[in-house]
């Protein structure tokens, strides 16, 4: 047992010389932070006249994200609400994504830029499709309310 | 066969019906995707190291994995990676960002703005190397829609 723990100690001790050349790449810790403290997690009704909800992405790919927005009746947005199945980025952004429409204007959450997103989380090359999707799925809760509330308007015409 | 390309050439000029016809006519079988695919990505890596070599710009490229990461030691890092469930293939620019490309017309479209991938690589890299008047990736494989009457 014991000549097993010291030789699993010594290739421990010894592993960082043979792996040095090869890249540590580890989330930010602004990635983490969102992946440990998520912000905004949770549903909306879905019916609701003032929710819009948008659903982005494919289980397939691995990312699918839910985001929803409550709007006032000034078009701003109150709240905002999201889940998302995937990666620490893929989570990061949209969670990202609900801090920063919260209190916007439709029309300045809509101006929303995937390039934002991916800068304020330092993502890596390979994770700006996370930032793109969480964009999209901004835009996507946006058509929705504005949707719904055409089809309101006609209704009570 | 004919009347397919036929029938693609015709929608492909009427807008209203590209998109829901897309859908069906860039249906590829998924061993269809992997070969035209993993093909694409092979004669994209061939391009990147035959020119950075001729620059004798410090960077890598690997491909592995149905993944073609190029980094550029100045500017940033390509990734140009196959995206199977969704037959595309996903480019990660360091000038401009995330795209999705999908396969029309014997090339890799992007459905927002109908640019390949191919005339956008072309693009970045010429401002890169802006003496090289060259660099043309459209004549890798896949690099250029094909008109059915040209065939």
């Amino acid at each position: 047992m014991n000549s097993i723990q010291l030789s699993r100690g010594i290739f421990n001790r010894i592993r960082p010389l043979f792996t040095a050349r090869v890249h540590a790449r580890n989330y930010h810790e602004k990635v983490i932070d969102h992946y440990e403290n998520p912000r905004n997690v949770g549903s909306f009704d879905k019916s609701d006249g003032n929710i819009g909800t948008g659903l982005v992405g494919a289980p397939a790919c691995g990312d699918v994200m839910k985001l929803q927005i409550k709007v006032d009746e000034n078009g701003k947005i109150i709240d905002a609400k999201f889940k998302t199945f995937g990666c620490g980025s893929a989570i990061a952004s949209s969670s990202l994504a609900t801090e920063w429409i919260k209190g916007k204007s439709l029309k300045e959450a809509n101006s929303i830029k995937n390039q934002d997103i991916a800068k304020e989380l330092c993502l890596p090359p390979v994770k700006l499709h996370c930032s793109m999707l969480a964009e999209d799925a901004i835009k996507a809760a946006i058509n929705d309310y504005n949707t719904k509330k055409t089809k309101q308007s006609k209704e009570s015409d | 066969m004919m009347t397919k390309s036929i029938f693609r050439n015709i929608l492909s000029v009427t807008p209203r019906f590209y998109r829901s016809t897309i859908r069906l006519l860039s249906s590829l079988s998924p061993i269809e995707y992997e070969t035209i695919a993993d093909e694409t990505l092979e004669s994209l890596t061939e391009a990147f190291e035959i020119l950075l070599e001729k620059h004798k710009l410090p960077s890598d490229v690997t491909y592995s994995n149905g993944v073609l990461t190029v980094e550029l030691e100045k500017f940033g890092t390509y990734v140009i990676n196959k995206q199977t469930p969704n037959k595309q293939i996903w480019l990660s620019s360091p000038f401009s960002g995330p795209k999705r490309y999908d396969f029309i017309n014997q090339t890799w479209v992007y459905k927002h703005d109908g640019i390949s991938l191919h005339k956008l690589l072309t693009e970045e890299l010429s401002n890169v190397f802006k003496k090289d008047k060259d660099i043309r990736f459209e004549a890798c494989d896949y690099g250029e829609s094909k008109n059915a009457n040209v065939k």
